[in-house]
């Protein structure tokens, strides 16, 4: 069984969680190109830190499931740091003192502050994604971006459409291994699979899309149930965030 | 028609006055509305109440209109107050009456249910049941009802189409005078009819109900204070369950849907590891059994042929497992399953037909003759000739001494397997009727 993080109603009614999706995506997406632009830890660390404490004060999100959230993205990013610094080209440079070693392996400085500069890139990220994912109502998301950044209905309500079918593919997934084993077969992999699973999401993506036209989808000029409307917040929320980015980059700068 | 579907359509269909599959979709969504059998591939939001403005929204109805008229269709099919829900959350009941709430928000004039009960069980069956019968009495919608279980039918229609095998309609009237004058054509057809009608005319297969079994043969399987969570999913599904079967023995597993009867069908078949207790199969845990091993002893009808099918052809799918001595058996097996290699040996399973892929699930049960055979809702769908299929198959395996654990919604099967009724209360430990 897959759980699907999502975002809980007390959240979703905060400051953050009222704000348009496209606002904090456009946000998000800024901060993400600015860190993709630094090799300075500060810029991550600040950036990380500003979107978790955004999370919690403004979009009032629940500590505890940022942390459940954050715990295995922080895992990875650090594991990727670590590997970096171990396999960076400087370590092989004699002109580099070691900072550590252990037989033939060396640690210098430079590959160290290049992993753990990694680490808080990946880190960060990471952050700003569950920030935006625990404010974010998914239904809004998708009326915002096809009401604000004109996005194509068939695509995005198609696309909302296929997250719900996500928990439903991992059943599948389940079920095809379970015949593989019942019939003596390797169930742990095998292309089979893939053809099995293949056709399920294709057949249920059939009958979904038949559902959807039987319902007059995509036959006319579509109206709006909940219309996403431009707010002063989204403004401010945007002013703010790029002025914190721009501090932050100026802070890598000047090391 | 919706014009997603392929296909060719010969004559006419005029729908308010509107060329279906001709005119555009809208036009036709307007006038009707259809509910599909499988109420979670038809829901496209999130919310209940998104859901039920989904429609409006294609139709171009106002914000005003719409925020006036969801909670009225909500509340007319039982679900007031859950316009902020999840769909996904709610149980197969209420997804169906919510689809139905879907699809007669725009006030359609005609609504089309395509088996609308398939997935659901007893209790979700009743109230949908009920829903329509009160829709029926105040006559503001027509109901075009495509089903095969008579005992929904019957009491609810004002007039039955009942088409043949080949789609061409066989006959047409009232509900009495299709048990009138037609009941020998319509039993001829695999057509069911409504349990009361069954044996005052000479039924022509009333298979006689064995006497519920006793454990019967040598132990076979043993549950023991066996319970089963989700990792992180909290709630117990069930807890303590004891459960006997000897061999040839058969027991029906009862209970809602989500109260783990398949659950409890994938522990006793080694498929899953319960989160507490044990199970012993002859002597061994099944979930530790090799899976050449596992196999030997243990069948397993999934509900949906597609999701255990495992090779690319009916031939490599009958062979799919067994040794030399098995493969020189499958061509027997094949035709025995009515399935010839000759003409099916080469084609996709997922090409087949729905009664052709039920059959093509029954081939391991037959080439392996394991000592237990799991059955998930085998006879879901089926028309009364593949229903009888399946039961009299049941019933040659039990009778060489084949144990049966069925998870079926269907009282009908239990009857005619003669099976212990074991129910999931869907809280806590499992209860057998004696």
């Amino acid at each position: 069984m897959i759980a699907v993080r999502a975002a809980d109603d007390r959240a979703l009614a905060s400051p953050l969680g009222r704000t348009s999706p496209v606002a904090k995506l456009v946000l998000v997406g800024a901060w993400v190109a600015g860190l993709a632009l630094t090799t300075d830890p500060r810029p991550p660390l600040v950036l990380g830190a500003v979107g978790l404490a955004g999370a919690v004060v403004l979009g009032r999100v629940r500590p505890a499931s940022l942390v459940a959230g954050l715990a295995p993205l922080v895992f990875a990013a650090l594991t990727v740091g670590f590997f970096n610094a171990l396999l960076n080209p400087a370590n092989a440079n004699p002109a580099f003192a070691a900072v550590t070693s252990l037989g033939p392996i060396r640690l210098t400085a430079p590959a160290i502050s290049a992993g753990v500069a990694l680490s808080c890139r990946v880190g960060a990220v990471a952050a700003l994604g569950i920030a935006f994912g625990l404010t974010t109502d998914t239904t809004r998301l998708v009326d915002a971006l096809v009401q604000q950044a004109h996005m194509p209905e068939r695509f995005a309500y198609g696309a909302l459409a296929a997250f719900q079918a996500i928990p439903r593919l991992a059943e599948d997934l389940v079920a095809l291994r379970e015949a593989r084993r019942i019939r003596g077969l390797r169930a742990s992999w095998h292309p089979r699979i893939l053809v099995g699973l293949l056709v399920l999401a294709i057949r249920r993506a059939d009958r979904l899309a038949v559902a959807m036209d039987a319902r007059g989808f995509g036959s006319g000029q579509r109206t709006r149930f909940r219309s996403v409307e431009w707010s002063l917040a989204d403004g401010v929320l945007l002013g703010v965030g790029l002025a914190v980015l721009v501090a932050a980059m100026a802070l890598g700068r000047g090391a | 028609m919706p014009a997603a579907i392929g296909g060719r359509l010969d004559g006419e269909l005029l729908v308010g006055g509107c060329q279906a599959g001709r005119d555009p979709q809208a036009q036709v969504a307007r006038r009707v509305g259809i509910v599909f059998q499988d109420p979670e591939s038809q829901l496209v939001m999130e919310r209940v109440d998104d859901e039920v403005a989904f429609g409006l929204e294609s139709l171009g109805w106002s914000a005003g209109e719409m925020q006036a008229r969801v909670p009225v269709a909500l509340a007319d099919l039982g679900l007031a107050g859950f316009g902020r829900r999840r769909t996904a959350r709610l149980s197969g009941g209420e997804q169906q009456r919510l689809a139905i709430a879907g699809a007669l928000a725009a006030a359609p004039g005609i609504l089309v249910l395509d088996e609308p009960t398939a997935n659901l069980d007893p209790a979700g069956t009743r109230e949908l049941a009920a829903r329509l019968a009160a829709m029926r009495a105040v006559r503001s919608t027509t109901i075009v009802l495509v089903e095969h279980r008579a005992d929904l039918v019957w009491p609810l229609a004002d007039l039955i189409l009942a088409l043949g095998a080949d789609g061409r309609p066989i006959a047409l009237g009232t509900p009495a005078e299709m048990l009138e004058r037609y009941a020998a054509r319509l039993a001829g057809s695999g057509v069911w009819l409504p349990d009361s009608f069954v044996g005052r005319a000479g039924d022509p297969a009333p298979p006689d109900p064995r006497e519920p079994g006793r454990v019967a043969g040598a132990p076979l399987l043993e549950v023991r204070g066996v319970g089963f969570a989700w990792v992180g999913g909290g709630q117990p599904i069930f807890r303590a369950v004891d459960l006997d079967l000897g061999e040839g023995d058969r027991v029906a597993l009862l209970g809602p849907n989500g109260s783990g009867k398949s659950t409890l069908g994938r522990i006793a078949s080694g498929l899953l590891r319960p989160t507490t207790g044990s199970v012993r199969l002859a002597g061994n845990d099944p979930a530790r059994l090799p899976a050449r091993e596992l196999a030997r002893r243990v069948g397993y009808v999934f509900q949906d042929p597609e999701r255990q099918f495992v090779a690319a052809t009916v031939r490599a799918e009958m062979e799919a497992g067994l040794d030399a001595a098995g493969r020189a058996g499958v061509a027997e097996v094949a035709a025995s399953l009515g399935l010839p290699l000759e003409a099916f040996g080469e084609r996709s399973p997922y090409t087949l037909s729905g009664g052709e892929q039920r059959r093509l699930s029954l081939a391991p049960a037959l080439a392996r003759r394991p000592s237990l055979l799991v059955l998930d809702e085998p006879t879901y769908g089926q028309d009364r000739h593949g229903y009888d299929r399946l039961v009299d198959f049941f019933r040659a395996r039990l009778g060489s001494g084949t144990a049966i654990l069925v998870a079926t919604h269907d009282p009908r099967l239990v009857a005619d397997l003669g099976a212990r009724p074991f129910e999931l209360d869907g809280a806590s430990s499992g209860v057998v009727a004696a």
